[in-house]
């Protein structure tokens, strides 16, 4: 397991380089141009011009450029007191883009592990049931319901219910925001209640699809018909063997789709509930062309993505024997 | 448990195929099997044929805008008047107005056409916004650009991970590590937030790289862009079924009789794995238009003023009061779009290879 | 391992690693947690304000109106604003000064003294060094408002290799004497307007050049308590500040803002009594609802909204194109579409707030003529290329103007590119922009501020150019060069501006086409509000019912 663990390790780090790499291409080199006229502001004077570009190292060759980013950012990471140019910092707004990012932390990690509950439970709810109902018109609904929910576009169901529950009439919930825990558990729950099931909508559907279609499989493998010659009690067989044994891709998905909504995919939901997480961030500096939260949220999201897929590789490992690595 | 019924369910083809009667299969091809397992999956059918009525629909809009509607995508009506029904209305009424003579402001919420129907001749069939533009002239072509995108990166998308995954399955060594590495490069980023910082470095200038020039602004670029992030999610099963094929007679066959690479990727390992790479081009598409609105959604897609189903619904986010139809009627339609290319995806999929899963990216 | 045991084992890890992520959450929403002011029973309390974006709140660094806004009650400048309602908003009046300046030389030379007993939030005493270091830190930090003092002696050089121990010779500092003498390479006719902006505001010496959001101490009658860049800050009572004719006390004891970038959002806080005040435009659509709920506000502000057209690029270097346009333009008709017609139709480049303001009347929409004199110039036809950023509000105006130059007989289309890089990009010379969508908020209420700046073919560059337009006409430009160096705004100088503002008009390089009002909205409970013409809503004025 050992060499596996380290394999993989490795691995991480290199694919992290990677990308820090070619998002760093993306914006550099892509544009053709560096950010300091606009740094400058609407009366900009050449002497200020230069000046920035001296201070942040636009002109220096893009390699170099992106050696001092690294620097920086691993500076940000670091506790301590360092110097105005010494830290990853945004070009618009020139705050600490690690900094930022844990402040961002608290409101994605709600949303996400918030519906992340919410679809794993429903997900293997109705997938179940419709495993259980197939052919039924029961099924039939609730895959028709599931594949119009893996078929909404995240941001126009948020859209719809916010003007339907939130700002319409006599609103039933609060309209966005993101309030505490440590503040108020009932408010942050009551703020987040929306979010959460506009982003849980588009999983629970495509889980209960997985699963029925697992569970189904699974009816006709021959350990099921085994039990089953056995006498062991229908419900009994479906729960022990034919459930059990059609989580364990389910386990594989959802570790890695969490991954990558804590990682920042969550990015339209927070957009359109002004939640301000980490996805929101990203979902700002985008506008304003500003390559370092970018950059940070990049690689924060790829770090939580590559982490995920590592664990799920060996919980699979775990569970299943057959395909554990030498 | 009771038997699944064997009509209008999503899987009714799969549980068909097992049922089927050896002596009616003797002798028939794969893909005619498929087609016999699919047309009893009406549901399917029945989204197929939703799909290809809104792709003629879209494709129609330029004939739907001068003949029917008189009104181009970004043609302002604002101030004009039209007939609905007989009464003579305001494209946009209302609004507030600076008064020169008490030197203030009069407030009124604007009043925005809202659907004619038919009452109007074809005009402003779905309502007009606040430029006083027909909505369906713009849902139209909205979609057009919303289904070339949607479709166009589909096929780039499918066409590069395919080539890639044969190479890599079929040579293996240095040649699979590298594309390999690649995929798990891409793999890992966060897709939509890889999308919109390439989309959006791109929109600065375009693309002159490498002999290819890509305006600032064009559609091609949403469409490359979609695409380079979604190779490895069609690539890397791919590359799987090629790498178990590889190891079959019939390849060692074709090889020791003489094969060059070429052929025996071409002719024997591609028509292998077409069902599946069928199957996945479906879904694709159906993802990418939700990529694409998605992408348009944070500005980093379509350009406005040109309409696609994702900015409308962005842009109809401020008149949602007095004009809800603005984001409601282009939602609907991707919902209608994508549900009907899922629902034929799966059909498809149970027709052509029942035990194939493919993992649709948000 | 049984396989009981396995999945007891992968649950309990989960459940782990479940709880390790809620402690994560947990710890960083303490972290962020702002220490709670005791709540003091006075008539005012907390005002709860939601304002859509801020950039800086760094005196030497912010340039946004919203900034300012805030800022305005925290720094005091040498001269500053009174806090009165209407066209005396307009009035320079001694901030930290004791008076006006004595201006000898010319124009040439400023002489102020400080008022004595000036104090910081932190305590220090404010001294006359602290205003030259100010000047410095915006060099230093590389400041956007530092354009605005290199008329100062020694400061161009200084500029090109700011250090901390360097000097800017013009500016001359008496501690003990609380002076402060300023002289300029040459007359400036808006330098105590510049004065008064807060990149002057003094910071205690050495205060470090990084941007130090919302941490600076300052003179004014409050302090920023707390600061999160994309979530809002909060700010409470200086208690080192004391009251003068021109700066009030302030009624509320404490401001809470929140940031919300979404305006729907914003009205609907104040709405349901989250909050008192917000400034986000309200979506035209709501503005019925929302009069009905709350108190609506119209503020007027300096601010000029315009189509420009490059002088030097066919089509629009026939002067009877460029007036086909001016006329061709339904201007209420825009107003209407681009805000639900909270803007009031101009075709003047000056808003109406200015004292020069003369009320142009020289291009009344009319269609016929306008397509009359592009066939007279041979226009017709001609391509045109209409530049506009990537924000709602200038896609639509510039949708509505593209439409228009159709409607005249030229084969107009619209590009849109991002908003970051939108100026620079019509700004360069290279572009070779034919025309497009612009707009200027004042920076100080001064006519320089708008036609030296935008519309001066002396100060016309190759890049980062500001006159969009490449206008230059020799006598406007003299004109303006001469109007530089009367330091007062007198009828007689106002005059002279308005007929420079005909003479440019007249050769129509721009397409004004509003002076837009913003909406503010107040909760029922806000009884008396007030509104400072150049820094917005009146904080310090504002009362509960």
């Amino acid at each position: 397991m050992l060499p596996f663990v380290i394999r993989r390790l490795v691995g991480m780090i290199a694919v992290l380089f990677a990308v820090s790499v070619l998002v760093f291409i993306v914006f550099i080199l892509v544009p053709g141009g560096d950010p300091a006229e606009r740094m400058a502001g609407k009366n900009p004077t050449p002497a200020n011009i230069h000046n920035i570009r001296q201070r942040w190292g636009f002109n220096r060759p893009f390699y170099v450029q992106y050696v001092k980013m690294m620097q920086k950012a691993g500076n940000g990471l670091l506790p301590g007191r360092h110097g105005e140019y010494d830290i990853l910092r945004s070009f618009d707004t020139r705050q600490n883009v690690v900094h930022e990012i844990k402040r961002g932390i608290p409101a994605t990690f709600s949303l996400c592990i918030g519906a992340g509950i919410i679809w794993l439970f429903f997900g293997i709810l109705v997938g179940a049931i419709s495993a259980v109902k197939a052919g039924r018109w029961s099924d039939r609904v609730i895959t028709i319901l599931a594949l119009v929910g893996i078929s909404m576009p995240v941001f126009w169901l948020g859209i719809v219910l916010r003007y339907f529950l939130a700002e319409n009439g006599h609103p039933l919930f609060p309209d966005g925001e993101y309030v505490a825990l440590t503040k108020s558990p009932v408010q942050w729950a009551y703020h987040l209640i929306l979010p959460w099931f506009c982003l849980a909508v588009l999983f629970i559907g495509f889980y209960g699809r997985v699963l029925r279609s697992n569970m189904l499989d699974a009816m006709s493998e021959d350990y099921v018909r085994t039990a089953r010659a056995k006498g062991i009690a229908p419900r009994r067989v479906l729960l022990r063997h034919v459930l059990r044994n059609s989580l364990i891709p389910i386990v594989s998905l959802f570790g890695l789709d969490f991954a990558a909504v804590l990682g920042g995919g969550a990015i339209l939901t927070e957009t359109v509930f002004d939640l301000k997480g980490v996805g929101w961030y990203a979902a700002q500096s985008v506008g304003g062309l500003d390559l370092p939260p970018i950059m940070g949220v990049t690689l924060y999201g790829s770090f939580f993505i590559v982490l995920f897929s590592a664990l799920v590789d060996f919980v699979y490992a775990y569970l299943d024997p057959r395909i554990r690595p030498t | 448990m009771a038997e699944p019924a064997t009509d209008l369910t999503l899987d009714s083809a799969a549980l068909l195929a097992s049922q089927e009667h050896e002596v009616a299969i003797v002798g028939r091809s794969p893909w005619y099997l498929a087609w016999r397992r699919l047309r009893r999956n009406y549901l399917a059918l029945v989204s197929l044929v939703v799909f290809v009525v809104i792709v003629a629909c879209c494709a129609l809009a330029p004939v739907y805008a001068t003949h029917v509607a008189h009104s181009g995508p970004n043609t302002v009506h604002a101030g004009e008047k039209v007939r609905v029904g007989g009464v003579l209305k305001d494209v946009i009424g209302g609004g507030s107005y600076y008064d020169a003579k008490t030197n203030q402001f009069v407030v009124r919420a604007p009043e925005y056409l809202g659907p004619t129907w038919w009452h109007a001749h074809g005009r402003f069939v779905l309502g007009t916004d606040n430029l006083g533009r027909d909505v369906a002239v713009r849902l139209l072509y909205g979609g057009l650009n919303s289904l070339k995108i949607g479709i166009g990166s589909a096929l780039i998308c499918t066409l590069i991970a395919v080539v890639l995954a044969l190479l890599a399955g079929y040579y293996g060594g240095w040649l699979d590590w590298i594309i390999t590495r690649f995929f798990d490069l891409i793999w890992a980023f966060p897709v939509l937030l890889l999308a919109i910082a390439l989309a959006s470095a791109l929109a600065i200038n375009g693309f002159h790289h490498f002999g290819i020039n890509i305006q600032a602004g064009s559609l091609w670029i949403p469409t490359l862009v979609i695409s380079y992030v979604l190779i490895p999610y069609v690539g890397r099963p791919v590359r799987g079924q090629v790498l178990s094929l590889r190891e079959k007679e019939f390849i060692e066959a074709a090889i020791g009789q003489g094969a060059g690479p070429l052929r025996v990727m071409f002719s024997d390992l591609l028509p292998n794995v077409a069902s599946t790479v069928l199957v996945f081009f479906t879904l694709i598409i159906a993802n990418n238009i939700l990529t694409e609105a998605g992408l348009s959604f944070l500005g980093a897609g379509v350009r406005l003023p040109d309409p696609s189903w994702g900015n409308l619904i962005s842009s109809g986010q401020n008149q949602i009061q007095t004009a809800p139809w603005l984001s409601l009627v282009p939602g609907i339609a991707i919902v209608l779009t994508v549900l009907s290319l899922n629902i034929f995806g799966d059909g498809l999929r149970d027709a052509l290879d029942p035990r194939a899963k493919v993992r649709i990216e948000h | 391992m049984t396989e009981r045991r396995r999945w007891t084992l992968l649950l309990s890890i989960l459940a782990l690693v479940a709880g390790f992520a809620l402690m994560l959450a947990a710890y960083g929403v303490a972290a962020n947690r702002t220490t709670a002011a005791p709540k003091q029973a006075q008539k005012f309390g907390t005002l709860r304000a939601v304002i859509d974006t801020i950039d800086f709140l760094d005196p030497q660094q912010a340039y946004t109106g919203q900034s300012w806004w805030a800022m305005w009650n925290v720094y005091e400048t040498l001269l500053t604003y009174k806090h009165v309602d209407g066209p005396g908003g307009y009035k320079l009046v001694p901030g930290l000064a004791q008076s006006l300046p004595k201006i000898s030389n010319n124009g040439r030379v400023y002489k102020f003294t400080l008022r004595k007993g000036i104090r910081y939030s932190n305590g220090r005493a404010l001294k006359a060094s602290d205003f030259k270091w100010a000047i410095k830190r915006g060099f230093l930090a590389t400041g956007q408002g530092v354009g605005f003092y290199t008329d100062i002696v020694g400061a161009k050089a200084y500029s090109a290799h700011p250090t901390k121990s360097g000097n800017i010779a013009g500016i001359i500092v008496n501690n003990k004497k609380r002076t402060i003498v300023i002289k300029l390479t040459r007359p400036r006719g808006d330098f105590l307007t510049i004065l008064a902006l807060l990149f002057a505001a003094p910071v205690p010496a050495n205060t470090s050049t990084a941007i130090l959001n919302g941490t600076i101490p300052g003179t004014g009658p409050y302090r920023f308590s707390s600061f999160d860049a994309n979530r809002g800050f909060t700010m409470v009572r200086n208690k080192y500040f004391k009251p003068t004719v021109n700066i009030p006390r302030g009624n509320p004891d404490r401001i809470d803002v929140a940031l919300v970038g979404d305006a729907n959002a914003a009205t609907q806080r104040v709405i349901s009594g989250q909050a008192d005040y917000s400034n986000g435009a309200i979506p035209p659509d709501r503005i019925a609802n929302a009069k009905s709920r709350g108190h609506l506000v119209l503020r007027q502000t300096a601010n000029t909204y315009y189509f420009w057209m490059n002088t030097h690029e066919a089509p629009f270097n026939k002067l009877k194109v460029r007036q086909a346009v001016n006329y061709a333009v339904d201007r209420s008709a825009m107003n209407r579409i681009v805000w639900g017609g909270l803007g009031q139709p101009t075709q003047n480049v000056l808003p109406p707030t200015y004292p020069s303001y003369v009320k142009l009347n020289l291009y009344n929409h009319n269609v016929a003529k306008a397509r009359q004199l592009i066939t007279q110039a041979g226009a017709k036809g001609a391509k045109v290329t209409v530049w506009t950023r990537q924000v709602s509000d200038a896609i639509d105006a510039a949708q509505y103007y593209t439409s228009v130059l159709n409607a005249i007989g030229l084969d107009a289309k619209l590009n849109s590119i991002p908003r970051a890089t939108y100026y620079s990009t019509i700004g360069n010379i290279a572009t070779h922009a034919q025309t497009g969508w612009a707009r200027w908020l004042e920076d100080y209420p001064h006519p320089l501020d708008w036609f030296d700046v935008l519309l001066n073919g002396n100060r016309i560059t190759p890049t980062d150019n500001n006159n969009y337009a490449w206008y230059s006409s020799k006598k406007t430009n003299s004109e303006i060069e001469g109007l530089k160096k009367a330091p007062v705004l007198t009828p007689a100088v106002n005059q002279r501006w308005a007929k420079v503002e005909k003479e440019i008009m007249q050769q129509a390089p721009w397409v004004p086409w509003s002076n837009r009002v913003f909406p503010e909205f107040f909760s029922k409970k806000i009884g008396c509000i007030h509104t400072q013409r150049l820094y917005g809503i009146d904080t310090l004025r504002l009362c509960r019912k």
